[in-house]
């Protein structure tokens, strides 16, 4: 009980649960955004931006 | 739950970026992770003075210098564990409301962002410097400490998850590998703290007890600087212990420190890849836990590797490698903003004291071994004095 008043609402959604699906794609989110975040800064420095 | 939640994932499921839900069911949890992050550090952007990372940097100007280290930092005082800290407190103090969760959520997906961007941390060739026998005892001292944490944690009956956390944070002498594993091990949130609690106590007492026996073995001093960051790790906590075994030796242990630093992703990596083929190996066993609910090598693991490859060939040069390092500081703070939150303080004690136990044993063991393969190389002269 203690556990589900910090992380679970009152729909039964669970925020530090992570599985299936939906695990899949935030991994995803985070593998493209990494990506994009380290091209981009080391594409930047490249081209002399910084 | 879980089951109907995921259900109802699958249902309304468009593409990958589905996970992100909608910006004004996410706001709220957004605000209270940035609002905790900002308030916890010295953010790189944010000209923030009211943050408890300036709070506990001038305490210990009031404290003064322990062994010319700070006090807060000797007790891991970071850019993640100050948000974290700030998460705990409010989250079992005023409770977390049911509007922040969705965005709260996030955590899963900063984590493989966070730590898919701390690749170009760890340039190998930087530790070329040190010679071979230093990069072998680091490098040995790391295997064998993970080895040694997961044998002893089998010994005492400890849920293997938390065994796995504490050899990674052991290991590596950083509690941020702690977190970095949570993930790949599928370990809970008071497992995570608790084990980085065992690995912090332990630098504690190691960092007094490592200059102690040191002073026995007549180990030059700039050898002791390697025994330090080796036996102690913990950044702070191994340069006390440096310092206390003599001024050269603290000097040599800022030096001999990038042995470590370098080498510390293997260290993770085979405490996962270890746990992950134990599990394959015993698919039925109800008493393997990590990793557990992983079928596959995940794929964000292989474009961090991917990544620390690059690095090792010095793709990102210092501007970026720094420009880099500042987005995970910014990432890092905000899911340990929501990690925070997640915990209960009784979570973090049910785990109990069994971990510090074989933190302390598997640490000690550390001490006595390096001391012991130090003196040795010495002795013979690999190590040249």
């Amino acid at each position: 009980m203690e556990k589900k008043s910090h992380t679970i609402d009152s729909t039964g959604f669970d925020y530090m649960a992570n599985t299936g699906k939906e695990e899949q794609d935030r991994d995803t989110c985070g593998i493209v955004l990494a990506l994009i975040i380290i091209s981009v800064l080391t594409l930047f420095q490249y081209l002399g931006l910084y | 739950m879980a089951q109907s939640a995921t259900a109802t994932y699958d249902d309304r499921r468009r593409s990958f970026l589905s996970s992100l839900y909608s910006f004004g069911k996410t706001f709220p949890g957004l605000m209270a992770m940035l609002f905790i992050a900002v308030f916890a550090n010295n953010l790189p952007g944010v000209p923030n003075p009211f943050t408890l990372s300036n709070l506990f940097a001038w305490l210990d100007g009031v404290i003064g210098p322990l062994n010319h280290q700070p006090m807060f930092q000797l007790l891991n005082s970071n850019f993640v564990w100050n948000p974290l800290l700030l998460g705990l407190i409010i989250g079992n103090l005023f409770g977390v409301p049911n509007i922040w969760k969705p965005g709260l959520s996030y955590i899963h997906m900063l984590m493989p962002l966070g730590i898919i961007m701390l690749a170009p941390h760890f340039i190998v060739p930087h530790a070329a410097k040190l010679g071979v026998w230093p990069i072998i005892i680091c490098t040995g001292s790391m295997f064998l400490t993970a080895s040694i944490t997961l044998a002893l944690a089998r010994v005492f009956k400890l849920d293997d998850r938390h065994g796995s956390i504490i050899a990674g944070g052991l290991s590596t002498g950083d509690p941020h590998a702690c977190a970095i594993l949570m993930p790949l091990i599928k370990a809970k949130g008071g497992q995570v703290v608790n084990a980085v609690i065992c690995v912090i106590g332990f630098g504690l007492i190691s960092m007094i007890v490592l200059p102690m026996v040191g002073s026995m073995t007549n180990i030059p001093e700039k050898y002791m600087g390697l025994a330090a960051i080796v036996g102690v790790g913990n950044g702070h906590q191994a340069l006390f212990a440096a310092f206390q075994s003599g001024y050269e030796a603290g000097r040599f242990a800022f030096w001999f420190d990038i042995g470590r630093h370098v080498i510390m992703p293997a260290g993770f990596l085979y405490v996962f890849i270890f746990m992950f083929i134990r599990k394959l190996r015993s698919p039925n066993n109800s008493e393997i836990k990590a990793t557990r609910g992983i079928k596959r090598f995940p794929i964000w693991l292989g474009v961090f590797i991917f990544c620390w490859i690059l690095a090792c060939l010095h793709l990102f040069k210092e501007p970026a490698h720094h420009a880099i390092f500042n987005m995970v500081q910014w990432d890092f703070s905000l899911a340990a903003a929501a990690l925070g939150l997640s915990i209960s303080f009784k979570e973090i004690i049910a785990v109990g004291y069994k971990g510090f136990i074989v933190t302390c044993i598997a640490g000690f063991l550390r001490i006595l071994l390096i001391l012991g393969a130090i003196f040795l190389c010495v002795k013979t002269g690999l190590l040249p004095i």
